[in-house]
Formats: structure tokens, C-alpha cells, sequence
């Protein structure tokens, strides 16, 4: 377990202020955040790197704030691996095991059994990760703390390295917190993410709450949630709200109106008449080309003002009155139905996709 | 054209600065050298002095690296109040004339200072005495070391220890099994330097120790009393004996660089 409790900390003129979370024992806890966040600080605060100012830090229950890092059994993984270059793959792997064939059988677990024996300054960006991310599991840490120690690694060496780790994790059930910035990994990995901005913490929570109901604009626009909409909120009858949505009915209805226009929507959330901001996800938006009868409460007619390729996903751009609504759809959907810049189209949402904030 | 006459003047500069450097040595080494190494085999004094060289030298870097390692160490790692004003007042004895330092040093451990009385007591004389000698080269070049290790430390990323740390290694540990492999090469070129700044020491020496004399001491002897002919050997030796620590110190930054440390 790893909990965190209004910690600050300080490295050189960087601060980091008034952290609270808490990563279950044998969780797995991502920190996500924009560069100079203050995400490699916190990971260096919670191993005792960098010297704890205020706040509290406690692992598998012990209160550690105070404690040495060698005494805190925590492993430590740079993005940059920080091998000892004095020493070859197996003496670093061995440095701190407690078995050096704990450390052999992590190497050939993560499929680098030939870099057993090689000089660490002939590795690859990738390979180092990799020797890192054993010599600190050759420990067997109770805390793994991984600053983004997949992003030298090709994405499919990444891919098994990533569930190899997993493998490993569930085995042995330390807890993690890894700094990364790929949202797609925060979902794969994360029971916990911890969302940071300017040494300060902005969100933390499930992946699928921070992403769906993230705390501000700010922290939506970061998480990539392209529709977000300043405006109005009042109150109105429930009724408004499709009957046969029970999540929604337990929750209070709105109409949000866009300031200073726009385009309104039907909202259902715990929030508070008055300004307010809607995020609805791109992928969220259902796009057809007839105006059809659905659950959805929230429907629009608009024109394609832009296609574009994302991944395995296209972001169609629909212009709503004036205003952008970003739908993402599979490229064989765009396909299917045949869509391209101009065309008129419909697309809709339900009141339960708008989080409000 | 411009650039062209840039570049001759330029090219002449520079061959007029490394004329003036290798010129007066090469002679001196061209001169002197070859009787010089021949009056080894029987002048017991130049023997004697070049045997005293080395020796104080060796014995006053051993003791700036034995302090001047945690010293370097602390001015490259921690960030403290004072750190840049003690950093200038180790650098000091780098700028000021040396027959200063050797009068500085006087003061402070002289037979009449609460110091030198101290020394006294433990049977160390700063004057006339090869604890005089240490004692310049230590003040004259544990600067230079000092502040080459501190360069040596700063070079190593401190996350290497931080990870050592984590992997369970204690402060020390650390230190010993990860920074100081990492630092060394430039550590030993440091301390290179400062027996090399050790040996060619003159002007704080003199004032402390003009007997026994070291080999600087015994070129400028024979200079004053006998003559530019009776000088020229031993200077041309002491040349000779300062091109080892050169050679050493080449070799090494050669060898890191080719290590691609």
C-alpha cells in the first residue's frame, strides 16, 4: 500500500505541495500529468530520494516519512534506467537482489536472456529499461515505483514486457505507482490514477472516474476529452431524462446552455445550478446519417467540417450551430457510412455521457 | 579576404603562443637534459632533492585526497548556506603569490602561533623540516585537486545513487560502490594534477624550507651560486621528472575518452 497524506516535498526550486492519495497493497497506481508536473519528484518523495518537507508517507502500513531510502523497500526505475556503467547487465541485476537467480529468471521473463552477459553501455535505450525494471524486481520490493520505464521500448516489446510486468505483479503482489503518458496504459494498468499539474494534484481516483468525470475543464482538456463547454446549468423535471435510464434517475436533471452560445444539451449529475462546464468524451457521440428515434436525449444536426485519422480511430469534427462536436468512430464505420467533410449528419448522446464540472 | 586575413592572423597567434610555451623548455630539456640525467649518477644532493621532491609531493597529495575527497564530494552534491563563499576560499590559495602562502602559512603554524606550538609539542617544525614542505604543497595544490574532484563528482549523476540507495545500499555503500567507481578516472586525474602542481611548488617552499632542499629549491641554489651553467642540469631534470605526471595525466583523459566515459 502506498498513501500518501498532504506530502510536500522539495527538488532544488521545484515544490510539490499538499499531495493526498492512497494505492491499495498490491494496486497499481499511475501518475499522469504534463511535463514539469511533478511526477518524478513525487516518485523520488515516496522513495526517499528527495527530502519529504510536510505530509506524511506511509508503505504497507509502516510510516515511512522519516525512513531511509534502503530501509523502505522500495524499487526504483528511472525512464533512463540509470544502469551502473561500471558493471555488466548480470553484476547490475544482481546489485540488490536477494537472489541473483530471481534476477536471471526476470531477464528471460521479459525475453532479454542475451543480455546477460553484455557490456551496459552497448544497450539499447530499450534494453536498458529493461535490465532496470529486473534489477529492481530482483529485490522483491514490497513498493515498485516506475518512471515511464516503457518508452524506449518498441511497441510490441512493450506490449509483452507490459503483461510480463503484470504477470510478475499479480505473482507477487507489491504495489505499484508508475508516471506515464500514455492514457491508453493508464486504463490498461491503473487502479489508481493520480493526476498531477504544477506540483500540485489535480484529480485522483479510478482511470474510468478520473477520465469520465474529470474534477475540472483543465484536467478534461489534459485527458484529451475534446468537447468541453462552458455555460449555464438550471435545474429542470427528471422527467426530461429517458425513463428507462435508472442510473440517471437517481441523480438530479439539467439543461446546460452554452455561454456565450450555442448549442443546449440535457445533463444528469450530482452539480449545482449556475456556470458550469460540460464534457462530453468523443466517444461518446454517436453519428448517423437520419435523424433517428433512441435513448439518446441530446440530438443534433450538423455538417462534417473535418475528418481526421487518430490510431485505430477517426475524429469526425461537426459543426452544431457554430459550434464543434468531436465524435470518434472506427475507421470502418466512417467508411460504411460513407462520410466525408460537408456532409450533413445527426449525432447524439445520452444526458449520462455529459459529466459536468 | 577578411575572412582569410582572420584566419592568418589567427594561425599566427597561435603558432607565436605555442613557440613561446615549448621553445624555452625544449631548450632548456636540449641543453641540459642529457648531462643532467649523466650528474644524476653522482650528484648525491640533485639525487637527494629529486627523491625529496617526489616524496613530499606523494605525501601531500595523499593527504588532499584523504580530506579533499569528502570535501569535493560535499561542495558537489549538497546544496547549503555559505557553499559558493567556501568554494572561493578554497580557490584562494590558487590566486595568491605563493611567497605569500608560504608567509601566510608561517603565521598560522609557525613556532609562535597556538598552532605551531601544538605541532612543536608532537615534535613537527614547520621550518627547515619536510613537514614544512608537505605542508606548502598541500596549501599550493590541494586547491587544484579540490576543485577538479568536485568537477569529477558533479559529473555523476547523482540518480545513480539515488537508485543504489533504493537497491539497499546505505549512504556510504553507495558512495563507495557506485560514485567513486564513476568518479575515479577523474578523481586520479585530479590528483594528478596536484602532485604535478606539487612538484614545480617554489615560492611558498622557499619561505618555509630552503634545507632540506627539493629539487626546485636546489635549480635556483645552483643558479644563484654558481651560474646559469651549473643550473641548467638539475633544471632540465626536474623538466624531465615533470613530464611523467603529464604523460600519466594525457594517457588517462585518453583513455576515458576512448572508453566513452
Amino acid at each position: 500500500m502506498i498513501a500518501a497524506t498532504g506530502l510536500a516535498a522539495r527538488a532544488g526550486s521545484f515544490r510539490l505541495v499538499d499531495i493526498s492519495f492512497e494505492v491499495p497493497q498490491g494496486g497499481y497506481g499511475i501518475v499522469i500529468g504534463p511535463a514539469g508536473a511533478g511526477k518524478t519528484t513525487l516518485l523520488e518523495a515516496i522513495g526517499g530520494i528527495v527530502p519529504i518537507t510536510g505530509g506524511r508517507v506511509v508503505l504497507g502500513g509502516r510510516d515511512v516519512t522519516a525512513v531511509a531510502p534502503d530501509a523502505r523497500n522500495v524499487g526504483l526505475v528511472y525512464q533512463h534506467g540509470y544502469l551502473f556503467p561500471h558493471l555488466p547487465v548480470e553484476a547490475n541485476v544482481a546489485y540488490g537482489a536477494t537472489d541473483v537467480a530471481i534476477g536471471r529468471d526476470l531477464i528471460r521473463r521479459f525475453g532479454a536472456s542475451d543480455l546477460w552477459h553484455r557490456d551496459v553501455r552497448s544497450l539499447s535505450g530499450g534494453e536498458r529499461q529493461i535490465v532496470a525494471l529486473a534489477r529492481a524486481l530482483a529485490r522483491r520490493p514490497s513498493v515498485l515505483l516506475l518512471d515511464e520505464p516503457f518508452s524506449a521500448l518498441d511497441p510490441r516489446r512493450r506490449a509483452s514486457v507490459r503483461r510480463e510486468l503484470r504477470a510478475v505483479h499479480r505473482e507477487t503482489g507489491f504495489t505499484v505507482l508508475q508516471v506515464t503518458h500514455d492514457f491508453a496504459e493508464a486504463g490498461l494498468l491503473g487502479d489508481v490514477a493520480i493526476l498531477l499539474d504544477g506540483g500540485r494534484l489535480l484529480q485522483a481516483g479510478s482511470p474510468e472516474d478520473v477520465f469520465r468525470h474529470p474534477a475540472s475543464p483543465y484536467v478534461a482538456e489534459f485527458l484529451g476529452a475534446e468537447n468541453v463547454y462552458a455555460g449555464e446549468l438550471r435545474a429542470v423535471d427528471a422527467g426530461q431524462v429517458d425513463p428507462g435510464d435508472t442510473q440517471a434517475a437517481e441523480h438530479r436533471a439539467f439543461e446546460f446552455r452554452m455561454v456565450p452560445g450555442g448549442f443546449s444539451m440535457i445533463a444528469v449529475g450530482d452539480a449545482v445550478p449556475g456556470p458550469a462546464h460540460a464534457v462530453i468524451r468523443a466517444e461518446e457521440v454517436v453519428v448517423s446519417l437520419a435523424g433517428m428515434e433512441s435513448s439518446a436525449r441530446n440530438a443534433y444536426r450538423g455538417r462534417i467540417v473535418e475528418i481526421a485519422a487518430s490510431g485505430a480511430l477517426v475524429r469526425v469534427t461537426i459543426d452544431v450551430g457554430g459550434t464543434p462536436l468531436v465524435a470518434a468512430l472506427t475507421t470502418r464505420s466512417v467508411r460504411d457510412l460513407g462520410l466525408a467533410a460537408g456532409m450533413t449528419v445527426y449525432a447524439s448522446f445520452k444526458a449520462m455521457a455529459v459529466h459536468l464540472c | 579576404m577578411g575572412y582569410r586575413v582572420a584566419s592568418v592572423v589567427t594561425a599566427l597567434a597561435a603558432s607565436a603562443l605555442l613557440l613561446f610555451l615549448t621553445v624555452p623548455v625544449g631548450q632548456l630539456v636540449a641543453a641540459g637534459g642529457a648531462s643532467g640525467l649523466a650528474q644524476l649518477g653522482h650528484d648525491a644532493e640533485l639525487r637527494d632533492a629529486l627523491v625529496l621532491t617526489a616524496v613530499t609531493a606523494t605525501g601531500a597529495t595523499l593527504l588532499g585526497v584523504l580530506g579533499g575527497t569528502p570535501l569535493a564530494y560535499l561542495l558537489a552534491r549538497r546544496r547549503f548556506r555559505g557553499r559558493g563563499v567556501l568554494a572561493a576560499v578554497l580557490d584562494l590559495p590558487i590566486v595568491i603569490p605563493h611567497p605569500v602562502a608560504g608567509i601566510a602559512l608561517l603565521l598560522a603554524l609557525g613556532r609562535r602561533s597556538p598552532a605551531g606550538s601544538a605541532l612543536m609539542a608532537l615534535g613537527l617544525r614547520l621550518t627547515g623540516s619536510v613537514t614544512g614542505i608537505v605542508c606548502a604543497m598541500l596549501f599550493v595544490a590541494a586547491p587544484l585537486y579540490l576543485s577538479a574532484a568536485r568537477e569529477a563528482f558533479a559529473r555523476v549523476d547523482p540518480r545513480y545513487e539515488a537508485v543504489a540507495r533504493t537497491l539497499g545500499d546505505p549512504a556510504w555503500r553507495a558512495f563507495r560502490r557506485v560514485t567513486l567507481p564513476l568518479a575515479r578516472r577523474g578523481l586520479v586525474a585530479a590528483a594528478v594534477v596536484m602532485w604535478a602542481r606539487a612538484i614545480s611548488e617554489f615560492g611558498a617552499i622557499v619561505i618555509l624550507t630552503y634545507n632540506p632542499k627539493v629539487a626546485s629549491v636546489l635549480s635556483y641554489d645552483r643558479f644563484t651560486s654558481y651560474g646559469l651553467g651549473a643550473a641548467l642540469p638539475v633544471a632540465a631534470v626536474l623538466v624531465l621528472f615533470a613530464v611523467i605526471p603529464l604523460i600519466a595525466l594525457r594517457t588517462l583523459r585518453y583513455d576515458r575518452s576512448a572508453a566513452g566515459l
